[in-house]
């Protein structure tokens, strides 16, 4: 347990040791580093976690006061580590996913010229999301928060020379911007009406302190909510996600998938005492992950670059995560994370193989036949796929279903929700198998140079075999998280929430895979709309860039800026009026000395 | 005079010898590191004799000086700083063409004349140090009169500074009489004195006028504050330094015994004055800074903002008008120590260039372009210098400045404040201006393996920064100074 500062003591010594060889390293020492700092960090997690499962009952914590990080008055914030179950598996994902995927990155990255860099930065990524989900109170958290908003524009602009990348980044950047902005008010006002921010007070005050459903809870945990929703591109500042996938594809699988992205879900998870004062906010949480569930299912289905299609999977996929806090399904929530992580994971790094493999090439439409060529990356996306759509017994199904079914439970609005949810799940079958056909069924229309070794294929494989028997797993995170609703929903249901997702795959045989009905294809208007993100893009640079960049033109010549403006040429002249006095003739001097003598004199005779 | 008294005296005996033994040495051997080492040795032992006693009972030694804490703390400061002026002099005046050796003569009397005015309590004692440490100046400012290359300049800086130095000597010796006149007694503490004088107490108001316009003539302070920015960019680098860093200090330590205990009816018109001249320092001081291009002159106009600073923190004193050593009183021994190394580690910088290179000291800031690249050790030392003038924190600057800062919001001089603020804005404008020029690479010049005075700018650049970060020691100790009070 006492080994539990160096998990995100290691990665950041990876970064220092990588930024200040100032990528002089070569690339085997880099790699080295690299890898070694996550991978070490996921050994010392086993190591805890082994400690923490011999000495404990779920229930149980463990704080490691590092030192005081600041205090002023009475506020206080100790640079602290908190290991609960939730946090224990949030370590699970990323020090054991982040392993993987840097593993892979060693390869995917090798003939980069900033191979270096790219390390330094992961690694420091990894640094900033344990600290994340280590802190003690919701100050340390922030630092984690800001931490990993920084190294994800850092690597969606990672290719900066072209101007497009980093057009991204600054857009992701400032879109979770607006969330963190959120944030901050919240943790203000959180300390303001409890006094403290040390995450686990706040728990015990929080009920005891706000009527259920009044204003306060219900603001802050809206503020909460906005940093959430910022983070984990959710309606309505999701539009950050889509572009993001500029940055390169093991970064994708890292934060645009398996960790930063579901940071949201975590923070709420972690707050659940607050939530529940604000019961509101808690049905909002659950409509807009179901609203973002939906809608990002029919943009992905309009989407040709693969990527694309994996972000908005991705973006549906923490909508069921927001849709299951919503509803009251805590641990199934963070299940569902956990399972997302390693297939999502699985799938975009597969996707990263066969972009390789096509030289750089994206659009599934230039793609097709690929079943043959790429046998192991064909098994690999399969697997993905089917724990994606949540076929059983995949690890998909196990925590999808879990989730819907909780839904099932909720009184009043129960059933809705579970019916958006189904026809989430649909949705997601249909885009899932789209991208099957087109990508590997179908004629073979190119030559593909899979890149092999060990550093593509194990990976792979590892987390291949993890999707598929993740369901099987128990994590830690039940017992620190409220209980979720028992019982089970009716049979039928049950039966329409695994057949739903078989007809969506029919369907997208039928469509895809043999070419058929395709009439349902063309509807022009409806797809290209969907295709660019139901026009959020437009309608946020028309209401919100526009009328910023107007304002900004009219009042070019800044009216305050006259100020300093005119002080600087107040100043100036003084200037030249004063050296013209400062001659150097000795005789002004001793004047000027003698008159202000006479005149002080005289100042204080007639005073 | 018991045997207790001379003891108390060591130091300004100790330093008293120095000159005299030099001047033996000089008629028998003529050897520039043999004086300058004789005088470094001279004013160490003396300042490690004054830390040795300190803490000891405080000393009236005749009526003229006063050995205390303040007296022994301070004196060690400016004999220290004499150590370091001389230290700085003696790679300058080797790459001159000067008779070298009766330079340490001069500071030597200098630093005497220095550790007699912080001693003094006493109109005739102050007159006295006063004037040994200007005579000393005019020979110092002058001293390359035989210099091929400088003559001009420091000629006529040495002839204006003594003149001006001479009007503003009369004024406060009438000063000084006027004073006598109304309580009958040369001793400073005059204004706590019941008058039992027949003429009006306006002669009490106006001498004390007449004492601080003399006194205001050395600090630089506006309007009398014309031969600054010529006798600076004239005399020698060093020299210049001892009169940034070393005089100044001991006149406001001067002023501290003198004005901060003051008490009586007419304390309103004496801080109205000084208000008058600290506003105007600050203003003047650093409008005439701005676009100035050479690196002697802004120093000078730098240094008069700096004396409007540190006057805040006397009018702070006189507001409140009692003894016990206040925040206005720790903010100017703060202020005193962190300027002293700052301004000496400035002219440190320049003494080490225009060792090498003349131009540095009388050309124009352009000369130091790219000088980071040619020099780091020198430009760095430079570059830290600027910003701690400038203030920025975690340099001795931001400390000094912060507790001027906190001394007026103490006595909330709001007007003052202000003036603060906009000055270290506008003062922030022309010393970035040089760290620009520092940084700016114009050409690939090979790196310059000149020596020098490098020890002495890293130690100094040190200093300035552990002043900055650490700043508790040195504020215990100007606590030392100050509980004597």
């Amino acid at each position: 347990m006492q080994l539990l500062w160096l998990i995100p003591a290691l990665p950041l010594l990876g970064f220092i040791i990588l930024v200040f060889t100032k990528g002089q390293l070569p690339r085997e020492q880099a790699r080295l580093v690299g890898v070694g700092s996550v991978a070490l960090a996921a050994a010392i997690t086993l190591l805890v976690a082994s400690d923490f499962y011999a000495q404990s009952d779920a229930q149980s914590s463990f704080t490691l006061v590092l030192w005081e990080w600041m205090s002023a008055g009475d506020f206080r914030a100790g640079f602290n580590l908190y290991l609960d179950g939730l946090s224990l598996s949030m370590l699970f994902v990323i020090t054991g996913v982040g392993t993987l995927i840097h593993w892979y990155a060693s390869g995917y990255m090798w003939d980069d010229p900033d191979y270096s860099r790219f390390f330094a930065y992961m690694n420091l990524f990894v640094a900033a999301m344990l600290m994340l989900v280590l802190a003690d109170n919701l100050v340390l958290l922030f630092l984690g928060w800001e931490g990993v908003g920084v190294c994800s524009f850092l690597l969606i602009g990672f290719w900066y020379q072209d101007p497009v990348n980093g057009y991204a980044a600054r857009k992701a950047f400032i879109v979770t911007r607006a969330g963190d902005t959120a944030f901050a008010i919240g943790l203000f006002l959180l300390f303001k009406e409890l006094g403290s921010l040390h995450i686990q007070e706040l728990l015990q005050l929080a009920p005891a302190q706000f009527t259920v459903g009044a204003n306060t809870p219900t603001l802050i945990a809206a503020l909460l909510l906005g940093g959430a929703v910022g983070k984990s591109a959710q309606l309505p500042l999701q539009t950050w996600l889509p572009d993001a996938m500029a940055g390169p594809t093991p970064v994708s699988a890292l934060i645009h998938a398996a960790t930063m992205v579901t940071a949201g879900v975590y923070l709420i998870a972690r707050c659940h005492n607050i939530f529940l004062q604000a019961p509101d906010i808690l049905l909002l949480v659950a409509l807009i992950g179901l609203v973002t569930l939906l809608m990002a299912g029919f943009s992905a289905l309009n989407q040709n670059d693969i990527k694309r299609v994996l972000a908005y999977s991705t973006m549906s996929q923490i909508g069921y995560m927001f849709f299951a806090l919503g509803v009251g399904a805590w641990s199934e929530s963070i299940f569902h994370l956990f399972t997302h992580a390693l297939f999502k994971a699985l799938l975009f790094m597969t996707a990263g193989s066969i972009i390789l493999a096509l030289h750089h090439e994206q659009d599934i439409r230039a793609m097709g036949g690929l079943r043959k060529q790429l046998p192991v990356p064909f098994w690999c996306f399969l697997i993905g796929t089917a724990c994606l759509v949540a076929l059983p017994p995949t690890s998909g199904f196990v925590s999808k279903e879990a989730i819907l079914n909780a839904s099932w439970q909720l009184p009043v609005y129960g059933p809705w929700l579970w019916a958006g949810g189904v026809f989430g799940a649909c949705l997601t079958a249909l885009y899932s198998f789209r991208l099957i056909f087109m990508v590997f069924g179908g004629a073979s229309t190119c030559q593909p140079d899979e890149p092999k070794g060990w550093q593509f294929h194990p990976p792979l494989l590892i987390l291949a075999v993890l999707s598929l028997l993740g369901g099987l797993l128990v994590l830690p995170a039940a017992g620190v998280l409220p209980t979720s609703p028992a019982g089970h929903a009716p049979l039928w249901a049950e039966v329409i929430a695994i057949g739903l997702p078989l007809a969506g795959i029919a369907l997208a045989y039928q469509i895809y895979g043999r070419g058929q009905w395709q009439h349902l294809r063309q509807a022009p208007r409806l797809s290209h709309w969907f295709e660019h993100g139901w026009g959020f893009d437009s309608l946020y640079q028309r209401l919100l860039v526009q009328p910023l960049l107007t304002l900004a033109n009219i009042n070019k010549s800044d009216l305050i800026d006259q100020l300093p403006i005119q002080l600087t040429l107040v100043s100036s002249r003084l200037f030249a009026i004063f050296s013209r006095m400062q001659n150097g003739q000795l005789r002004i001097y001793v004047a000027s000395m003698t008159a202000a003598a006479i005149f002080i004199i005289a100042l204080t005779v007639t005073l | 005079m018991d045997w207790q008294q001379l003891l108390a005296l060591t130091p300004v005996l100790l330093v008293a010898s120095i000159s005299v033994m030099l001047m033996l040495v000089i008629a028998f051997v003529r050897d520039h590191l043999l004086t300058c080492v004789i005088t470094c040795l001279g004013l160490g032992g003396a300042a490690i004799c004054s830390l040795v006693s300190v803490g000891e009972m405080a000393q009236q030694v005749t009526p003229l000086l006063i050995i205390d804490d303040f007296s022994r703390l301070f004196g060690a400061l400016v004999l220290l700083i004499c150590l370091i002026s001389a230290w700085m002099t003696y790679p300058y005046l080797q790459a001159t063409d000067e008779i070298r050796e009766e330079y340490y003569i001069l500071l030597a009397l200098a630093a005497l004349g220095a550790l007699v005015l912080i001693a003094s309590n006493h109109f005739a004692s102050m007159f006295i140090g006063l004037e040994l440490v200007s005579v000393s100046l005019f020979a110092m400012v002058g001293y390359l009169a035989h210099s091929r290359d400088q003559v001009k300049l420091t000629l006529e800086a040495g002839v204006k500074y003594m003149v001006l130095s001479g009007v503003s000597s009369s004024f406060l010796l009438f000063g000084v009489a006027l004073v006598y006149a109304y309580s009958g007694s040369l001793t400073m503490d005059v204004f706590s004195q019941p008058a039992n004088a027949v003429l009006a107490p306006q002669y009490l108001i106006l001498g004390t006028a007449m004492i601080a316009i003399g006194i205001a003539f050395k600090m630089s302070w506006v309007p009398f504050h014309m031969w600054t920015p010529d006798v600076y960019q004239g005399a020698p680098a060093p020299v210049t330094g001892f009169l940034a860093g070393g005089v100044k200090i001991a006149v406001f330590a001067l002023l501290m015994r003198w004005l901060m205990p003051i008490q009586g009816p007419y304390l309103g018109i004496l801080a109205n004055g000084l208000m008058a001249m600290a506003a105007l320092s600050m203003l003047l001081g650093n409008l005439l800074a701005l676009r100035q291009d050479n690196l002697k002159r802004l120093l000078a106009y730098s240094s008069i903002a700096h004396m409007g600073y540190a006057a805040i923190t006397l009018i702070a004193a006189i507001n409140i008008g009692n003894l016990s050593p206040t925040l206005a009183a720790e903010a100017a021994g703060m202020y005193l120590l962190t300027y002293a190394t700052v301004t000496l580690l400035a002219f440190t910088v320049l003494s080490h260039l225009a060792a090498q290179d003349l131009t540095y000291e009388t050309g124009q800031l352009q000369h130091y372009q790219g000088l980071l690249w040619r020099q780091p050790i020198a430009a760095l030392g430079l570059l830290i210098a600027m910003l701690a003038l400038a203030g920025m924190p975690l340099t001795a600057g931001f400390i000094g400045k912060y507790y001027v800062f906190m001394a007026a919001v103490d006595q909330q001089l709001w007007l003052l404040l202000w003036l603060l603020i906009i000055g270290s804005a506008m003062g922030l404008y022309y010393y970035l201006r040089v760290i620009l020029i520092l940084c700016k690479d114009t050409q690939q010049a090979a790196t310059n393996s000149y020596r020098g005075l490098n020890p002495l700018i890293i130690l100094l650049a040190l200093l300035t920064l552990w002043l900055g970060i650490y700043p508790s020691p040195s504020i215990a100790w100007v606590q030392l100074a100050l509980a004597g009070f």
